[in-house]
């Protein structure tokens, strides 16, 4: 990718503009998405039974499970891509 | 905005590019919450043991494996 902002033939300061518009766009998007996954991914594990508060074990269920979703992401982006 | 900008071929590479990996990304979100569901059946823990995470690795190459058999299935219907 650095090849095409360094070899870039003058029209493009306007196409480096939207490039780095749809980049910004697609990174906030797959954020959000991401982010909904965990949350419901955790709230499944952690909050069995709704009690009046969040208890100090559902909130540390909460920690661990954000940390092992973005671990698991990991391991199955490697599990994909990186045998073979 | 320069419209002549939308033509260009460095534009057209580079979208071509985040849609290639805007598709990994979003097969990873699936399997990795389809895998999740499959081998995280306690509370996570501060760490995964060896039998989820190699149950993640397995589940995910499965699903690779998985994947072909049906494409093959599917070309030797017609």
């Amino acid at each position: 990718m650095d090849s095409f902002s360094s070899a870039s033939s003058g029209s493009s300061s306007s196409t480096n503009d939207i490039m780095d518009q749809v980049k910004t766009q697609l990174a906030q998007a797959y954020a959000e998405q991401f982010l909904e996954t965990v949350r419901d991914k955790c709230f499944d594990k952690c909050i069995t039974k709704p009690g009046s508060s969040l208890s100090g074990s559902e909130g540390s269920c909460i920690s661990r499970c954000v940390d092992r979703y973005i671990e698991a992401t990991g391991i199955i982006s490697k599990a994909l891509f990186s045998q073979r | 905005m320069d419209p002549s900008a939308l033509q260009s071929p460095e534009l057209q590479n580079f979208l071509n590019q985040e849609k290639e990996r805007a598709m990994i990304n979003e097969m990873v979100g699936k399997l990795t919450s389809a895998c999740w569901d499959k081998c995280i059946t306690g509370t996570p823990g501060s760490k995964f043991s060896s039998s989820e995470a190699s149950c993640l690795t397995n589940c995910a190459q499965r699903y690779m494996e998985l994947s072909m058999i049906i494409v093959k299935r599917f070309q030797n219907m017609q």
